[in-house]
């Protein structure tokens, strides 16, 4: 045994001996792969960013902020952020709220309670593609949801080949798969609710509704912040609608940020512009979250 | 405390152990001696398993593994695994007009050495897009051209004579839309469909027969020409086809020859392998005649199909380009690259049995198909533009038609356009 490794063994004890040494090591496998598929990329996009390649000169060159100033003054990233805020904006409130309501729901004793539940639950377990797919055939000019609506008399719409009404399309798509979701975790928040603060409440003459708004509604917030919080950078990332559904139309009517990215990197095949944009999508995401976390803990 | 020790380096060894065995998958070479080229295209696996197979029987020892691509995604895949330097693709298929950016982008392996063998061996002129900065980069396996498809039982419902085959009485756009009407009030539910819709290998030649160029200055290959009034005119036709009913919105290519096989459809523009799926369908009687033009224009046709590249990078490159000489320049391989999939082969000694083969293919209605196909190459085809930019050109382009399909004003969508293809080509400069 070398003195190298007679030095290493008590190292490796001392370790092993103690708890926070310990928890290191059950943790490193996670922080490798954070380390390697999160820290990594994201340092590698801020320094791509800083360059451009000339394809026409066969270039790299150092630009600085340039692509940055390139993206502020590009009317196609205008329109992706401002498309993507709407987006954000309109779906988040309403899946967290559809999510609720579902939740509170199938929360109670009803019959058939887990098949429904099951129900609700299903879309997130289809592939966002095989989804997608499903509803481009229902969104079509003569697809089953025109079929529907001229039963009750409504005109047939046209939907994803609007610019009026793709976003929202894709809004009830993206809302189909994802209530379920969030709907399970606002579920597993309610059966944490104290009954007793529920019969106590009851036996001080609380109503129903004030039931719900002064009692479950303050238990439910740490589940209520992760959903919120979740959804909304999930929200954020959407891509595979656009891709499949509308690739970006009609007219940038459904170019979300995370589309516009890749279709810079991989249609366009400028990276270092795509770059900057994966920068700007992480900032982004970064406040609108920790905003969040904050309006959520002052009110702790 | 042995024997857990031991199942550590077991379980160690076994870790190390799979990704070497995986590296040494991904090199390519099978554990008894094959080498496996790796080849990507937009294709149906059956249509190429005749070519893979000839090769494999006339290369024993070299396999050919293909891994099938959608057609929207192949330059997002290939501008993925590429800019990846990614080994494991070792021959990919090539749009001709992307030679260009693919090339510059270091993409290619540079096949100047088979130029002459090229030349030779592929149809007058079918070589000219494989060109980059004055060296071939790729080796063209097949062309096309269009045809004017018509319906011939919703014709004769609606008392329209059928177009003639002959070039020479070549009807214009404006006669065809007419028709297509009156075909539509006898009770077509369409009049008039395109194949590849809202791509510009199809569109093209709407614009360029009225004399407004390609779109890209012929001078400045990153400059957008696609607001003269050519452009404005021809895409306000393209509009107004949608806008009147006369072809749907919301359908997406693959569906369009579907609505024509099924009888849905009076008159279809599309390529010589609907030859194959029409003839395929027994109830359904049809035609075809030379591609329209627009009057007072000049009859001009789309041509160029696929051509095959090699990776540079590629772990069986060598190999692949043995596998892109048998498809491109043996006429064996040729012709079992189109045993199954009737498209144009480019090779010179392949073509004329392909040409017999159109004639014969759809019977009666596709008698006289070689010959018209014949007269198209030579006198109206046209290529696509060559430009470094030509990716970002068809991406803008083709979503700036689908926008005027679905009712965007036609004037203003171009000049969009034109605004962010100077945006997009501004930054390869």
């Amino acid at each position: 045994m070398s003195t190298r490794e007679k030095a290493r063994k008590p190292a490796l004890t001392r370790i092993r001996h103690s708890p926070a040494g310990v928890a290191l090591l059950f943790l490193a496998p996670g922080l490798l792969f954070l380390l390697v598929l999160r820290v990594a990329p994201a340092i590698s996009a801020v320094a791509s960013s800083l360059f451009h390649y000339s394809l026409l000169h066969d270039t790299t060159s150092f630009v600085g902020l340039d692509n940055y100033r390139t993206l502020f003054a590009d009317s196609d990233f205008h329109h992706a952020v401002l498309v993507t805020l709407v987006f954000n904006v309109v779906i988040n409130p309403v899946q967290i709220a559809i999510s609720l309501a579902l939740a509170v729901l199938l929360n109670q004793k009803l019959a058939g309670v887990r098949f429904w539940r099951a129900l609700v639950f299903l879309p997130i377990a289809v592939p966002p593609a095989v989804s997608a797919v499903i509803w481009d055939v229902a969104f079509q000019p003569n697809g089953l949801i025109n079929a529907f609506l001229r039963v009750i008399g409504v005109p047939a719409q046209p939907f994803l080949t609007s610019s009026d009404q793709a976003l929202w399309s894709i809004m009830i798509l993206c809302s189909w798969i994802g209530v379920g979701y969030w709907m399970m975790f606002l579920i597993s928040g309610l059966q944490d609710v104290p009954a007793s603060l529920q019969e106590a409440a009851q036996l001080d003459g609380a109503n129903g509704w004030q039931r719900f708004w002064r009692v479950t509604f303050p238990m439910l917030r740490r589940p209520l912040a992760f959903v919120l919080v979740a959804d909304t950078v999930s929200n954020f990332l959407v891509f595979a609608p656009v891709q499949i559904l509308t690739n970006g139309g009609p007219e940038n009517a459904t170019n979300l940020v995370m589309f516009d990215i890749y279709r810079r990197a991989f249609t366009l095949g400028n990276m270092n512009l795509a770059q900057a944009e994966v920068v700007l999508l992480m900032l982004v995401t970064l406040v609108v979250v920790a905003v969040q976390f904050r309006l959520l803990r002052s009110k702790e | 405390m042995s024997q857990s020790g031991l199942s550590r380096r077991r379980l160690l060894g076994l870790g190390a152990a799979l990704p070497a065995a995986g590296a040494l998958a991904a090199c390519g070479g099978g554990g008894d001696g094959t080498t496996t080229i790796q080849f990507v295209a937009p294709e149906d696996p059956k249509n190429l398993e005749p070519v893979i197979r000839g090769f494999e029987r006339a290369n024993p020892g070299v396999r050919v593994k293909y891994t099938p691509v959608p057609f929207d995604r192949v330059n997002d895949v290939l501008q993925a695994r590429l800019g990846a330097k990614d080994t494991e693709i070792d021959v990919f298929a090539v749009d001709p007009p992307r030679v260009s950016a693919l090339a510059a982008r270091k993409f290619l392996r540079d096949l100047s050495g088979y130029r002459e063998q090229v030349r030779r061996d592929v149809l007058p002129g079918q070589d000219a897009p494989s060109y980059f900065r004055g060296r071939l980069w790729t080796m063209p396996i097949w062309s096309s051209t269009q045809f004017l498809y018509y319906n011939v039982d919703l014709l004769r419902k609606a008392g329209i004579e059928p177009p003639s085959s002959d070039p020479a009485a070549r009807w214009t756009w404006e006669r065809t839309v007419a028709a297509a009407r009156k075909a539509q009030k006898a009770g077509a539910q369409y009049g008039l469909l395109f194949d590849q819709t809202d791509r510009y290998y199809q569109l093209q030649v709407l614009p360029a027969s009225l004399g407004g160029g390609s779109g890209v200055s012929p001078h400045d290959e990153l400059t957008p020409e696609i607001t003269n009034p050519a452009w404005v005119k021809a895409m306000r036709w393209y509009h107004d086809l949608f806008a009147d009913g006369l072809a749907p919105r919301g359908v997406s290519p693959d569906q369009m020859n579907v609505i024509f096989s099924s009888g849905h459809a009076a008159f279809f523009v599309g390529g010589p392998w609907d030859v194959g799926v029409f003839s395929a369908v027994t109830k359904l009687r049809w035609g075809l005649a030379p591609h329209p033009y627009f009057a007072g224009g000049r009859p001009v046709t789309p041509t160029d199909s696929w051509g095959w590249g090699v990776n540079p990078y590629g772990a069986n490159a060598d190999a692949g380009l043995r596998f892109v000489r048998y498809a491109a320049l043996t006429k064996a391989g040729s012709l079992q690259t189109i045993a199954t999939n009737p498209i144009i082969p480019a090779n010179a000694a392949a073509f004329p049995t392909y040409r017999r083969e159109l004639d014969r293919q759809g019977g009666d209605a596709s008698a006289g198909a070689g010959a018209l196909m014949d007269h198209e190459l030579r006198h109206t085809a046209i290529h696509r533009p060559r430009t470094i930019g030509y990716i970002q050109f068809e991406d803008i382009m083709n979503k700036a038609f689908a926008d005027i399909r679905n009712g965007a004003e036609p004037a203003a969508r171009l000049r969009s356009a034109s605004s962010a293809l100077v945006s997009a080509w501004g930054q390869l400069r």
